[in-house]
């Protein structure tokens, strides 16, 4: 079957002078009708719903009960609470744990990935994005299950070398590093291909100059492929700390008995997981939104800082 | 096969601005608008409360009670009554659909709720019908008091009917109980350990034969039991809280610290992977089990058929879950709804459904039944559950449970599983653990 797409676009007569008033106008809005969707969604998810939030942080407000007004109470409430200062130092260093190493691997990957010599590449190129589509919630199960105090298997590897078994669920490193394993695990592969898309961009030649006046693969990898990747670089910490900041099913999916505060002494209970708890668990809509609020000041200084950093790093490479 | 061709001469429009591209950009933003208009007003649609049929009950339930087959044989008996069951996802995933839906969504016109939740639902009763406008006070008496007094309000509103609950007993590996030279008949296990101080020397000695842990943890299996067997929890009755100041609580408190001294713990938190693990390999001998938890252990050691049994409690009485049924204000068929449950949730309906799938029922009628009194269960080595668990329930004294309920008994819980992980120290682990739920509940 062959379906034809031509619209009869037929010669028109001359324009008159009113109907090229009415055109122009229309020319101008039109373009505005076209680029509103976005910002019609992007109103109605994510300003409004923004907006929203600061407002109810100034209330005490049970959803299906009574808003009372409190002024800045629930943000004084917040400075001086101990499980808010908690889950901002359990956030910050799960963000390092799984970012730094992570992003090291990739890098490291991508170079290798992008050797000339290298076999079956477009397998292990495709392999690198399995961990990335698979649920969030199945990595949890599975890590669980690996990292277990007694029927473990990581556990197990570490009492043939005499280390006892580790509960990691109970102690606030192990929880850490538990987490930050699950988040490596899941965007070490989507990090390395954008390096080595952005190093496929780089003309071969420039290695096998390299390789020809006698660059070793470190060389090479130190001074050629770091500087030439250096936006992407910025792109991705700029991306994971977003993401990093944002941790929530991991912890949440951690401590069977007490999700919410992911262990009993709240060991790593993350923002995003405090404000749930607080919203969501007790019905405590206007401290949440205030923790959401702080959350939000959080990540503006962290992309302030990141912008800094990535200009600076614009400027050095002129 | 399909197959596109464009015609490129007619897209190369020598008037770029022609009167139909005009027309074709006005079409555009008209459809763009109106979808958008349509998107809002969908938006903020108001369901008007008085349009219902009562012919149809939107229900939300929630994962792993079952509430399907019950709904079923209802349908079956009802041809004209449309039933929509959503199993929303766990017992909180679904108090907290129903919070957002109160708080200005559309309601179901019935919907579960687990005992947890339900206090912040009581303390907000203008968000419910009050069932005493469809007939609950007439039936009220049919019920434990002590459970359906949990969903009546301050002024006397019914917000909900108790569909189950959990009773408490002792689920015990009888093999495990051989080795360690303990009694393995259930009448004697339980006239071993009458209080909690003597479980826990039983624990002492299952630990010195065998060197292996006792119960699965403290946290749990001792302290959440015991609390709950007295007639003032963290309110008195009046609904001020006492937490602090409860005799009940302090004693449950320390029992719960003094199973962790006496090491007869596994330290696996209930649910916790290693404790699902750990219970077929017999890692633990005692698990605190309402009538719920023996299908938990059925599913997580299935090899272990035959090696347990049930025993009563120490302290004789017990509870642990159970649920309600509601009607929010909003329903549009609250007749229809209010009419499946006083149907479905009347004792010989309850008795039907614990007949096939075990639920315990609230209504105290039928507990001298003798399907009830009848039912034996194989995996747990014929134990008569149906007597077991109603006699725990028999026992149990009324107290207030308050907004801040399952939040303070959190706290209390968290504090001991830290000493039990060794990270916290018993003899600060009371004042740590009140500070804590200062901070939680504000007050």
């Amino acid at each position: 079957m062959t379906t034809s797409l031509s619209p009869t676009l037929g010669r028109l007569p001359a324009l008159s002078g009113s109907v090229g008033v009415r055109q122009r106008i229309v020319e101008r809005i039109a373009p505005y009708a076209y680029i509103a969707p976005f910002f019609v969604v992007f109103g109605v998810f994510g300003l409004v719903p923004l907006l929203f939030t600061f407002y109810i942080a100034l209330f005490d407000w049970n959803p299906i009960g009574e808003h009372t007004f409190i002024g800045l109470d629930n943000f004084t409430r917040l400075l001086h609470d101990d499980r808010f200062w908690n889950a901002a130092g359990n956030t910050l260093s799960i963000w390092v744990l799984s970012t730094v190493p992570q992003l090291l691997l990739a890098l490291l990957l991508a170079h290798l990935l992008n050797h000339a010599r290298l076999r079956f590449a477009v397998f292990f190129r495709m392999s690198m994005l399995v961990p990335y589509i698979t649920s969030v919630a199945a990595t949890a199960i599975v890590f669980a299950q690996l990292f277990d105090r007694d029927f473990g298997l990581l556990n197990w590897l570490l009492g043939h070398v005499g280390v006892g078994p580790i509960d990691f669920t109970q102690s606030r490193w192990g929880s850490y590093v538990l987490i930050a394993a699950m988040v490596m695990w899941r965007w070490f592969g989507y990090n390395t291909l954008l390096y080595l898309a952005s190093l496929q961009a780089i003309p071969r030649e420039v290695f096998e100059a390299a390789a020809v006046d006698g660059a070793s693969g470190w060389q090479q990898f130190r001074h050629i492929t770091v500087p030439s990747l250096r936006p992407i670089i910025v792109f991705t910490i700029v991306t994971s700390t977003i993401g990093g900041l944002q941790i929530f099913t991991e912890p949440l999916l951690l401590s069977r008995s007490a999700p919410l505060t992911c262990g009993p002494v709240r060991q790593c209970q993350t923002l995003t997981l405090f404000l749930y708890e607080q919203g969501f668990g007790q019905f405590q809509f206007g401290y949440g939104a205030a923790i959401g609020v702080a959350l939000f000041v959080l990540v503006v200084v962290l992309a302030l800082i990141n912008y800094l950093l990535s200009t600076r790093i614009r400027r050095e490479q002129r | 096969m399909l197959t596109i061709s464009f015609h490129p001469e007619t897209f190369g429009d020598p008037e770029p601005y022609g009167r139909n591209t005009v027309k074709f950009r006005i079409a555009t933003s008209v459809v763009l608008a109106a979808t958008l208009a349509l998107a809002a007003a969908a938006c903020s649609s108001n369901d008007n409360a008085s349009t219902g049929d009562n012919k149809s009950i939107e229900f939300w339930s929630f994962t792993g009670i079952n509430q399907k087959a019950q709904v079923d044989d209802y349908k079956k008996l009802h041809p004209g009554i449309d039933i929509k069951l959503t199993e929303v996802g766990s017992s909180v995933e679904t108090a907290q659909a129903l919070t957002t839906a109160l708080a200005g969504g559309k309601v179901p016109d019935l919907v579960l709720i687990q005992g947890d939740d339900l206090p912040k639902f009581v303390q907000q009763p203008q968000n419910f019908v009050d069932l005493r406008t469809l007939g609950a006070d007439k039936v009220k008496g049919d019920y434990l008091d002590w459970v359906i007094s949990q969903s009546i309000a301050k002024d006397g509103q019914i917000l909900g009917v108790p569909t189950d609950v959990g009773g408490m007993a002792v689920a015990y590996r009888t093999d495990l109980f051989a080795k360690a030279g303990l009694p393995t008949d259930r009448d004697a296990v339980g006239k071993l350990w009458p209080t909690w101080d003597a479980f826990i020397e039983a624990g002492k000695k299952y630990v010195a034969a065998t060197g292996k842990p006792f119960v699965d943890n403290a946290a749990t299996s001792v302290f959440y039991q015991a609390v709950n067997q007295g007639p003032e929890k963290y309110y008195d009755t009046a609904g001020n809280l006492v937490y602090d100041q409860s005799p009940q609580v302090k004693t449950a408190f320390d029992l719960g610290l003094k199973a962790v001294a006496a090491g007869i713990s596994a330290k696996q938190s209930s649910f916790a992977t290693g404790w699902s693990a750990g219970m077929g390999p017999g890692q633990f001998a005692v698990v605190a089990a309402p009538s719920w938890m023996l299908n938990a252990i059925r599913t997580n050691a299935p090899g272990t058929k035959g090696k347990w049994d049930i025993a009563t409690i120490p302290g004789g009485a017990g509870n642990w879950g159970g649920s309600y049924l509601a009607i929010p204000k909003n329903a549009k068929n609250p007749k229809a709804a209010w009419d499946y449950i006083a149907e479905t949730q009347s004792p010989k309906g309850q008795l039907a459904h614990f007949v096939a799938s075990g639920s315990l029922p609230t209504t105290p009628s039928v507990y001298k039944d003798a399907q009830l009194t009848s039912l034996k269960d194989p995996f747990f080595s014929d134990a008569p559950t149906g007597t077991i668990y109603t006699d725990s329930l028999l026992g149990l004294k009324p107290f207030y449970i308050g907004p801040d309920s399952s939040a303070i008994g959190q706290e209390f819980q968290n504090a001991i599983t830290n000493v039990e992980q060794g990270k916290g120290d018993p003899a600060t682990a009371w004042d740590t653990a009140l500070k804590n739920i200062k901070a939680a509940i504000g007050k």
